[in-house]
């Protein structure tokens, strides 16, 4: 038998922080699911006899998967410069993707939405350039959430893109060339699989922040960018519904449970934390 | 000692009707009443037209609290002992929290009754502001003439461009069947098939708005040229050099009222707050403050000329419009809000 780290106490704090400001409300929210307005399963019934909201459930996830890989595509060169340039150019890739996070979401919203709206700085050097006629339609649809929901997530992919990619030898690509392997084939089958656990991180971190999204789906997206996390709020907010509000919860989070588990099979937990 | 003083005159006072006694006696010393509203500069204005004069006249603290948030308010009220004595709610949720039994009845007792609109009064709260939903347009996107009534907003031929509308059924069905052709008076109830079909009209045109400043940042930015918009919004942009009007046909208004919490400790000096709300003054000082419609008409004695124009419970503006049915809303909001979602899907 191992003994016990003596220092396991330092957890302590942080561990009961969670408990009373995470664990408790929570599991309190979930249990209204059984427990609200009166003891027995209502609520999953009527998420069940109710289509509506499955497919706002659905889109959800049809969204989150839309999101994923664009994420993912961007991020992967951008965590490529800062991994294998020079150290001059990852300050500068470091602090710039940065300085996105440490400023508010709402403040990024609507920056995105000055960007992308009709009279918006997209929007006027096309027409000005002569490129339209008429002003694209970038705004209050899937193309305004995606751009909302990608600049906001991709930290998330770049920073854990980075510490595979850091750690993956380059003595590995110049052996795969002189083994005679193309540079496309000694990209795929030996710098990509060895990117992988950065990247099923960055990919699972951006996918399941995406299912909870609420402030970007309703200020960027249009009306069928509906999203579940506005119609918990919904429930909650403008009916003080709790019992319907945990169903769609405790739905979200088993969904977001078997994203985890899908993850732990394929790459492994274990990999992710080393 | 002048406190004997003082109660000798008050109970010489006493054949006066109680709420004229109470206004002038410091009888509340002591006692802390908790205001909950909706913040920003509405909660400002209604702290320095009611709670501040209030406070003076009786001795009493106010302390503000808010947002006045449903769940909160609904958990507090079943709890038996809220923390919040007076709370400013939507119409909407007044007609729910009356049937769920979380209000006080209102004391006609201890307010004067009498200086509101019959049409502003309810059993269970007191109308304090009145707003409405008016068509508002861009004064630069029509040349060849405005649009005026709602069935305008859905004429994509005569009135093309962007639209918007608010993200929820309560207002947008009632636009939908008036443009249609529907009487006001034979409105409700609902008949919301009809009210669907007419916004499938729009649909592909229409940009949703979720909160107000939205509703605002759509006119400013040049996002849309008319949609369902609030006339206090309207005024704001206005104010802030947003090219926008509004027309007053068929205004939609709904009133936020003044309620106390069921099990208030301070039940009394709630309502005498409440009472203080129905003065003219006070309710003039919230309009000229902040442009909200007063349900005491003699304010508009005291309300700066220019604001009237963008005031829905001016005789002028009163006969355009008429009263949302908070009844109906109550009974079918949660399905129809349902719907609403499917349909924006579909």
């Amino acid at each position: 038998m191992r003994a016990v780290d003596g220092r396991i106490w330092l957890i302590l704090p942080a561990v009961s922080l969670l408990a009373v400001a995470f664990l408790v409300p929570v599991g309190w929210l979930l249990s209204r699911a059984f427990t609200f307005p009166e003891p027995g399963l209502q609520n999953f019934a009527l998420l069940w006899e109710r289509p509506v909201y499955m497919r706002v459930m659905m889109n959800t996830l049809i969204i989150s998967a839309i999101v994923t890989p664009v994420t993912v595509l961007l991020a992967f060169p951008v965590a490529h410069l800062m991994a294998h340039g020079s150290a001059r150019l990852r300050r500068w890739l470091v602090f710039l993707v940065l300085v996105p996070f440490w400023t508010s979401l709402l403040v990024r919203a609507f920056a995105t939405a000055i960007l992308l709206q009709r009279h918006g700085v997209i929007n006027s050097f096309l027409i000005g350039f002569g490129l339209v006629e008429e002003p694209l339609p970038l705004l209050y649809n899937m193309t305004g959430l995606l751009a909302g929901c990608v600049q906001v997530l991709l930290p998330f992919v770049i920073f854990p893109l980075y510490s595979s990619m850091a750690r993956i030898d380059p003595g590995y690509m110049r052996a795969a060339a002189t083994l005679g392997a193309p540079p496309v084939r000694a990209f795929l089958r030996v710098y990509l699989p060895l990117t992988l656990p950065g990247l099923v991180t960055g990919a699972t971190l951006v996918f399941i922040s995406t299912l909870g999204y609420y402030i970007i789906p309703a200020l960027l997206g249009g009306a069928r960018q509906q999203m579940i996390a506005q119609l918990i709020q919904d429930q909650i907010a403008a009916f003080g519904n709790w019992g319907v509000a945990g169903a769609l919860s405790l739905v979200l989070l088993a969904i977001t449970g078997a994203m985890v588990a899908l993850l732990h099979v394929t790459v492994g937990l274990k990999e992710i934390a080393r | 000692m002048s406190m004997t003083t003082r109660r000798t005159v008050l109970a010489g006072a006493a054949a006066l009707p109680l709420s004229a006694r109470a206004q002038g006696a410091m009888d509340l010393k002591g006692t802390t009443v908790v205001f909950a509203s909706w913040g920003g500069a509405y909660q400002d204005a209604e702290k320095v037209s009611y709670c501040e004069p209030f406070a003076k006249a009786t001795g009493a603290t106010v302390v503000q609290d808010g947002p006045m948030n449903v769940a909160k308010f609904r958990a507090m009220a079943s709890s038996g002992t809220p923390d919040w004595d007076v709370v400013d709610i939507t119409g909407g949720f007044l007609e729910v929290a009356a049937k769920d039994g979380l209000l006080e009845k209102i004391d006609p007792k201890l307010v004067t009754l009498s200086r509101i609109e019959p049409r502003f009064v309810h059993e269970y709260g007191v109308g304090c502001i009145v707003w409405s939903y008016n068509l508002g347009y861009s004064t630069t996107a029509f040349p060849n003439g405005a649009p005026t009534t709602w069935a305008d907003l859905f004429d994509l031929k005569k009135f093309p461009g962007k639209r918007t509308v608010l993200d929820q059924p309560v207002a947008s069905l009632e636009v939908a069947l008036l443009a249609d052709g529907v009487a006001p008076d034979k409105l409700y109830p609902l008949d919301v098939d009809r009210a669907f079909k007419k916004l499938d009209q729009i649909k592909g045109q229409t940009v949703f708005w979720t909160t107000n400043s939205q509703s605002q940042q759509l006119f400013v930015d040049r996002e849309v040229v008319a949609g369902i918009i609030l006339n206090g919004r309207v005024y704001d942009a206005a104010q802030k050099g947003a090219k926008i009007a509004l027309s007053w046909e068929q205004n939609i208004q709904a009133v936020d009222y003044l309620v106390v919490p069921k099990g208030s400790k301070n039940r009394d000096a709630a309502m005498r707050l409440i009472d203080t709300m129905t003065v003219a003054e006070n309710q003039a000082k919230v309009a000229n403050l902040i442009a909200y419609s007063p349900t005491n008409i003699e304010a508009y004695k005291t309300i700066e000329p220019k604001l009237e124009p963008w005031l829905c419970t001016t005789p002028e503006n009163t006969k355009k419009g008429f009263i949302m049915s908070q009844l109906y809303w109550r009974d079918h909001l949660k399905d129809l809000t349902e719907r609403w979602t499917a349909w924006k899907l579909a």
